[in-house]
């Protein structure tokens, strides 16, 4: 199984990823408070990424409201959490099943009744807007006045209840990050990830070679509905308080996709280029506009959107295809090579 | 050692020496670092920044009461709740001793785990969901009312009104944005309501999107009701819009009692000018006959003439004149003696409407009151409870069309 997934993967790719990996598990030894919800931050938003990915960047579905299914994920745990004392890890099942019943219900209207391109994505806004305007009125989880987990100052970390330390938040979603490039590589070199590849790039040729597009179609936006809403639950007990207007905002979507975009649909490895340069370049630029003595608010939003600008300007594949092509890790890199 | 080693040891000896006193007058006079968290970008860039309005206004009015300066580092939440968690991380990296923020409650309820955690004392200046200081924190204080606070206190008020005036409407209908606060309000409203004999019976509960551009349904759906008076939770641009709306259907209830924004703000009475008066708000607000609120307001006004003093001013304002308060009695920039000595605050003479600031073991100041204020002749005065108000309150509102 191992071999097989190392399978055609270049050496000095594979010592990247290593030299990566060890570098991500020592950092918290080295890191202050701040760095290390940077480094939170930049692993939740390389796995909602990744997510994301499997529907826009394998399967060539554009959802742009993503936020729908962090919103479910986290909701479903804590008020599993607040309101029976059920463990998130037990809860997280409930996420899971409620986010792929959302997906499902999405991806049936859509592609049973040819919705596609721009509309499919309106829909998945819709989608989004009704979870929030229903959560803002649904009283069991406090409506719009926001859900409140209960907090208190832990000594120990609690890892089955997710009650714990920044540092313990910080490995979970390290590991979670892990297992979703994983658990990517493995779905985009099986037969379903060359049927999505497929349909990707014309549904209609892959109907006519006998690929079942709405079976494949479904079960990308189950997957990464599924994948997604884990990112929620671990959001709503790290946070500890949940509001609709936040949590299931377009803005939220938007955020979670950028990453992919800028590092490289359809990649394995751009989520986590485009999480770590949106996220930690934008916090080096703040750190250094303020040592020069510059405090400019919103700098942050300038920033990403120049980004965006640039890389649909002069890398339209993202950083990363291009980024692997120069440090020779092309295969398993781009999407050209994967297909 | 040769004679440049010498040179070398010898120069940095005598920098060492040199700047050693001023290290100790550093030590001695030391400023209170305190980190102020607002939403000065995204959604809510427009109230972190006029929050952020105060804090320069804030360092002269200190000096002037004898309370120490502190040393401010502002840092932007980008009205998001991931931002304002590690925001508040990095401003206790950077040393930050003291933290103050963050107008929205998600955005604080992030920032109060962090200082809890860190050990790091942390001033609410606006943020009103009650389950923030019901969480057992030790190191997390907010002198702003809850929503339930908010809602009791516009009620008890309504009365005092409608008896200085000699006017009770008899029946009323609420109309509310749909949005977070709206709707928190919504929930409270008839539970709260019940706990007071009001005069007038809710006839009808309209609410509308936050996103409305045109509410004449809404307005001609109250105003056949035949209410008397009009309940408001809203916000500025559909306070504008409804009242476009009562005067296209001229239609002037005898009261437009509002428990929110809009109505009182700048831009409002700005764009309707005589036709923005009348409108009373029940609000957290401030003691215009206190000594310091004149040095506040006196201060505000020179350095923003423009801009009346508001709810953001005031709490932001004595956010920072609890963390000044605590500093000087704790006599040290030590956290925990800062959280004990916040936990002993005893201000009486401060800003914001009540007897003063003091915090419960929960560390929520529970003493604080709402006013009412009266849009009139294009300012605002305040008319409500009698102990912190500058004029009479006016009703029946004047007709629109006779103004």
């Amino acid at each position: 199984m191992i071999a097989r997934l190392l399978e055609g993967v270049p050496r000095r790719g594979l010592a990247a990823l290593g030299a990566l990996l060890l570098l991500l598990l020592v950092f918290p030894a080295f890191a202050s408070g701040y760095l290390l919800s940077v480094g939170f931050l930049i692993l939740h938003f390389a796995f909602v990424g990744q997510a994301w990915n499997i529907m826009m960047g394998f399967a060539g579905q554009l959802s742009l409201g993503h936020s729908l299914y962090v919103g479910l994920g986290a909701y479903a745990a804590a008020a599993l959490y607040v309101h029976f004392g059920i463990s998130p890890w037990i809860g997280l099942g409930a996420s899971v099943g409620v986010a792929m019943i959302a997906g499902a219900v999405l991806g049936f209207l859509a592609f049973r009744f040819g919705v596609a391109g721009v509309y499919f994505a309106i829909l998945t806004i819709a989608f989004a807007e009704f979870a929030r305007i229903g959560f803002d009125h649904f009283s069991w989880v406090q409506g719009s006045s926001g859900f409140f987990l209960p907090v208190a100052n832990y000594t120990t970390n609690d890892l089955w209840n997710l009650r714990g330390s920044p540092k313990m938040f910080y490995y979970l979603m390290l590991a979670m990050s892990v297992a979703a490039f994983v658990a990517c590589h493995a779905l985009l070199r099986s037969r379903m990830g060359y049927y999505w590849q497929a349909i990707r790039e014309s549904p209609e040729a892959a109907q006519a070679l006998g690929v079942n597009v709405f079976r494949y179609k479904m079960a990308a936006v189950v997957i990464s509905a599924a994948m997604t809403s884990l990112a929620g639950v671990v959001f709503a007990f790290y946070y500890n308080n949940l509001f609709p207007e936040q949590i299931f905002h377009i803005s939220r979507s938007i955020e979670l996709i950028l990453g992919p975009i800028i590092g490289g649909i359809g990649t394995l490895v751009g989520p986590l280029v485009g999480a770590l340069l949106l996220t930690g370049l934008a916090e080096g630029m703040r750190e250094a506009m303020l040592q020069l003595g510059v405090e400019v608010p919103g700098v942050k939003q300038v920033f990403y959107g120049i980004c965006l600008l640039l890389v649909v300007m002069f890398l339209p594949h993202g950083v990363w295809p291009p980024l692997a092509r120069h440090l020779g890790l092309e295969r398993g890199a781009g999407r050209r090579e994967e297909r | 050692m040769d004679r440049r080693q010498f040179t070398k040891v010898a120069a940095a000896a005598g920098t060492v020496t040199a700047l050693s006193p001023l290290n100790i007058a550093r030590a001695q006079g030391a400023r209170l670092k305190v980190g102020v968290l607002l939403p000065r970008s995204g959604v809510q860039a427009g109230i972190g920044q006029d929050c952020h309005r105060v804090i320069d206004v804030t360092a002269g009015i200190l000096r002037d009461i004898g309370l120490p300066a502190l040393d401010i580092m502002n840092a932007d939440t980008e009205s998001n709740v991931d931002v304002a968690r590690s925001r508040a991380e990095r401003l206790i990296s950077e040393g930050a001793q003291l933290l103050v923020g963050a107008f929205d409650s998600g955005q604080s309820t992030a920032i109060a785990q962090v200082a809890e955690q860190r050990g790091i004392p942390f001033v609410i200046n606006i943020a009103a969901a009650p389950p923030i200081t019901e969480q057992g924190y030790k190191f997390v204080f907010r002198n702003f009312p809850t929503a339930p606070m908010i809602l009791g206190d516009a009620f008890a008020n309504q009365l005092e009104v409608f008896q200085a005036t000699g006017v009770s409407p008899k029946s009323a209908v609420f109309m509310h944005v749909n949005d977070t606060f709206g709707q928190a309000m919504q929930k409270g409203f008839t539970g709260v309501m019940s706990n007071f004999t009001m005069p007038y019976k809710v006839l009808q509960t309209i609410s509308y999107d936050p996103a409305a551009r045109d509410l004449s349904v809404e307005v001609a759906k109250a105003r056949a009701s035949g209410a008397e008076a009009l309940i408001m939770v809203s916000r500025l641009n559909d306070a504008i819009l409804i009242t476009r709306e009562l005067i296209k259907q001229r239609w002037t209830p005898a009261a437009i009692l509002s428990m929110g924004p809009g109505w009182y703000e700048d831009q409002y009475r700005k764009t309707l000018a005589k036709l923005g008066d009348g409108p009373m708000s029940f609000v957290p607000w401030y003691d215009p006959n206190k000594k310091l609120s004149k040095q506040l307001e006196a201060a505000h006004t020179k350095a923003f003439p423009d801009i009346d003093l508001n709810t953001n001013h005031i709490y932001t304002f004595e956010a920072l004149l609890v963390a000044a308060d605590a500093f000087k009695r704790a006599g040290s920039a030590n956290p925990k003696a800062l959280a004990d000595a916040i936990r002993t605050t005893n201000i009486r003479d401060n800003v914001s409407t009540g007897p003063g600031i003091q915090f419960d073991a929960k560390g929520q100041n529970d003493k604080l009151r709402n006013s009412v204020v009266q849009n009139r002749g294009g300012k605002l005065l305040t008319v409500a409870p009698k102990g912190a108000a500058n004029a009479k309150p006016e009703l029946p509102m004047t007709a629109y069309d006779k103004r």
